[in-house]
């Protein structure tokens, strides 16, 4: 998890009272069926899945809620290469795939960008240009290089003759330098006669070395031919007859079943060829390799070292591979350029109401939004920081204790919580926080001041025009006071017992200022001694002293056309109240061990 | 004995509100172009003395005054502590040259990282002893963290997260996360009569 202090909202949409449908018994957040009795638990395994920061938080001004990268609805506006930021239209991402078919490649190695070099001058990956290129300004062969690793493409036996449309030419090279026919090169070779004696004369059946694409071509043309034509079945071949389900008879049979007969063939009866199965390279046969000992034998000479990591696998494109499935690149030199992959530029409709909540232009080079409601601009943002309260008299309490210290355990400890207010109207906001922490190591919490009022995120000139109106007492500065005791106080009402603490108040407000307020929270952390051999050892983050808080907001919105949004009210009133409840995470600290 | 002037500032700030430390080393200032309201702290160095030695085409055919700008800077940008910025530099028609480091608005540099750019967009966040090679291209709102290798000619486009030896994409910067880039506070925090954070 992120380095404490943080705090991390629960969108509503893991919320099984909002889903529309009955509680899960087996849930493991609980399903008591009153909302408010019921206690987020933020070390449920379903919880990670459900928090976010602020900032990765959107807002439906129509539902009035919370939306998450997991509930709203994703909608591609734009792709483009990462690496030459050209726009690739939808329509080209239909043939070419969802690559950059530019010269943007990334290394196989070590994933850094490759560069078009000549390969004539030493490949310096900082030249872009060789020194003598004035007299010879193009002067292949040109090569892929890494500047970051060194990595060649001649090391593959790759070489380019053109420095530009790199992924054409790669396209019809293999590893090594042969070139790998395009499939109507192949096509145009097999009618060569010249080239089907020598191909018959040596070796058996299925020798020639098919990559992926050529195969499965040549498997398409074969059985379309045999479909298109079912007499054409060899004789000696007619040994399955028209048992097997390689028959074009059972074929269109079963076609029959599904299309009501009325399309059944009749001739299909007459039919006597049957389909037979590919035996040459030319049909798409390709005998497995099951002799490793090549492998074997690179494996003794260059060791672990020149094999290629899962990640370098993952990262190599399907389709553009050298060979078959059973044959696939196990070692580094195997390994092929990677065009970039396409990015995109995305909006985001919200999951309920199907408005859009964040669009983007459309075009690559701009930043801007058309839309763009973030949760950030709707509810309060929440801030932590620790309060060290030297002991002695009022006013000494500082807010300077050292940010990402351990908490001590069982020693009270307090943190200053700070709620600003985006909205342009006053918000009021009551907190809820469980005595006693979820978990196995329970520590004991205290919002001293639970429930307050924060003001409105007006100008600052306004304030500052005001002159001293207002209850809060804070000149309209953005500035915060360093160090004082508690005043102000309004809109806090509650009780005003005396604590044993030196300036801390149930009930009071910390400080406040124009659109912000500050509270503070007393933990007791527990102790994280496990009694005896029976417990399990501390889990990864257990020690991370976590409040789960419920918060409600309420404030008083213009019905309709104001910054909050509009809804069509029951009601018409001249105010119309509004509310937003949530459970958020207040990651405070590690206890010490 | 307390001393009857004030003592003289660690920085110097200028008409345009930049704040200069005195302990930072800038070379060839004439080179060096401040858009304003950018804070250089102690030990940082920047490279103006490295300029471009051939002149573009379309310059030297118009006969107009060379521009010699190696390195230039937008307005509230943050250059941390030991960090360096350096004018990439490479063969261009046959002769070594450098070229113009770029740097657009709120832009932060963190400290002991190198960055030998050809240009910084705005709102970009590099962190500590991150390494960003020559003529790496670096678009708005991008987030390179703690000890990123950006290999040399990368681009980096907007609103990308980038980390590790080479850099790599391993996130997007969110719709709420733009404000995150502002810099005009943290300017504010620093200088001769600095403020504390808010
Ligand atoms: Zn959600
Ligand atoms: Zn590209
Ligand atoms: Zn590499
Ligand atoms: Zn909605």
């Amino acid at each position: 998890m992120a380095a404490t202090p943080y705090t991390y909202i629960q969108c509503p949409c893991s919320d099984p009272s909002t889903l529309g449908r009955p509680a899960d018994a087996n849930s493991p957040t609980g399903t008591e069926p009153d909302e408010d009795d019921r206690t987020f638990d933020p070390r449920a395994p379903r919880s990670s899945y459900s928090l976010y920061p602020l900032e990765h938080l959107l807002y439906c001004e129509d539902c009035h809620q919370i939306r998450c990268p997991r509930c709203v609805a994703e909608e591609i506006v734009t792709y483009y290469c990462p690496n030459c930021l050209f726009e690739v239209p939808s329509s080209n991402l239909k043939s070419e795939g969802n690559r950059c078919t530019r010269s943007c490649f990334q290394c196989p190695i070590c994933i850094g960008p490759l560069a078009v070099t000549s390969v004539e001058t030493k490949p310096d990956p900082t030249l872009l240009a060789a020194p003598d290129n004035t007299a010879a300004p193009h002067s292949g062969p040109y090569a892929l290089t890494c500047s970051y690793c060194h990595w060649s493409s001649t090391e593959a036996g790759i070489k380019f003759e053109k420095p530009n449309g790199i992924h054409a030419q790669l396209a019809k090279l293999r590893n090594g330098g042969t070139t790998r026919l395009t499939a109507k090169e192949r096509k145009e070779r097999r009618k060569d006669p010249s080239y089907r004696s020598t191909a018959t004369e040596g070796g058996g059946p299925g020798d020639e070395n098919l990559d992926l694409e050529t195969q499965f071509a040549n498997l398409k043309a074969f059985y379309q031919n045999q479909l298109a034509d079912p007499n054409s079945g060899d004789a000696g071949l007619a040994a399955l007859g028209d048992l097997g389900f390689s028959s074009p008879t059972s074929l269109s049979r079963i076609m029959s079943i599904y299309t009501g007969g009325s399309l059944q063939d009749k001739k299909a009866k007459s039919r006597v060829g049957a389909m037979r199965e590919a035996l040459e390279s030319d049909e798409g046969l390709q005998l497995a390799n099951l002799d490793e000992s090549a492998a074997i034998e690179a494996l003794q000479s260059d060791g672990h070292d020149c094999t290629a990591s899962t990640t370098q696998l993952a990262d190599q494109p399907p389709n553009l591979g050298e060979h078959h499935l059973h044959g696939r690149s196990r070692f580094t030199a195997d390994l092929r350029p990677i065009p970039y992959l396409l990015r995109t530029k995305r909006s985001k409709r919200c999951p309920l109401c199907r408005h859009i909540i964040s669009k983007p232009e459309a075009k690559v080079q701009t930043t801007r939004f058309r839309i763009r409601l973030v949760a950030g601009s709707y509810i309060p943002s929440i801030a932590i920081r620790p309060l060290s309260l030297s002991g002695g008299s009022g006013s000494s309490a500082s807010g300077s204790a050292l940010p990402g210290a351990l908490l001590d355990p069982l020693k009270p400890a307090h943190y200053l919580l700070t709620f600003k207010n985006p909205i342009f109207e006053t918000i009021k906001v009551t907190l809820g926080a469980p005595a006693k922490t979820p978990g196995r190591f329970a520590s004991k919490v205290t919002v001293l001041c639970p429930d307050f009022e924060i003001g409105a995120n007006t100008d600052v000139w306004d304030e500052a025009l005001k002159d001293g109106g207002g209850g809060g007492g804070e000149p309209g500065r953005e500035r915060r006071r360093q160090r004082r005791g508690e005043e102000g106080g309004g809109g806090s009402q509650g009780n005003i017992n005396n604590n044993n603490h030196n300036q801390l108040e149930v009930g009071k407000i910390w400080e406040r200022g124009r659109n912000w307020v500050s509270i503070v929270v007393e933990v007791v952390p527990a102790s994280l001694r496990l009694d005896g051999g029976g417990d399990a050892p501390l889990a990864e983050d257990e020690d991370v002293l976590e409040i789960p808080m419920f918060v409600r907001v309420e404030w008083e919105g213009e019905p309709g056309g104001d910054e909050v949004g509009s809804v069509a009210g029951k009601d018409r009133e001249a105010r119309e109240k509004r509310e937003l409840a949530y459970w958020c995470v207040l990651g405070l600290g590690r206890i010490r061990q | 004995m307390s001393s009857r002037r004030p003592p003289r500032g660690e920085y110097i700030e200028t008409d345009t509100g930049n704040k200069v430390a005195r302990k930072a080393t800038l070379v060839g200032t004439q080179n060096i172009m401040l858009g304003g309201k950018t804070v250089i702290q102690p030990d940082v160095m920047i490279r103006g003395d490295l300029i471009r030695t051939i002149q573009a085409s379309s310059q030297a055919a118009s006969g107009a005054a060379p521009n010699n700008t190696a390195v230039s800077i937008g307005r509230y940008c943050f250059l941390s502590r030991g960090c360096c910025l350096r004018p990439p530099g490479r063969l261009y028609k046959g002769a070594f040259t450098f070229m113009p480091l770029r740097m657009g608005d709120h832009v932060f540099v963190g400290p002991a990282s190198v960055v030998q750019a050809a240009s910084i967009g705005s709102h970009v966040h590099i962190g500590a002893k991150v390494a960003v090679g020559e003529f790496a291209i670096i678009k708005d709102y991008v987030r390179i963290l703690d000890g990123t290798v950006v290999p040399p000619n990368m681009v980096i486009p907007s609103f990308s997260i980038v980390a590790g030896q080479p850099a790599r994409l391993i996130g997007e910067v969110p719709e709420g996360g733009h404000d995150a880039f502002e810099l005009r506070d943290l300017y504010k925090t620093v200088g001769n009569n600095p403020q504390p954070a808010p």
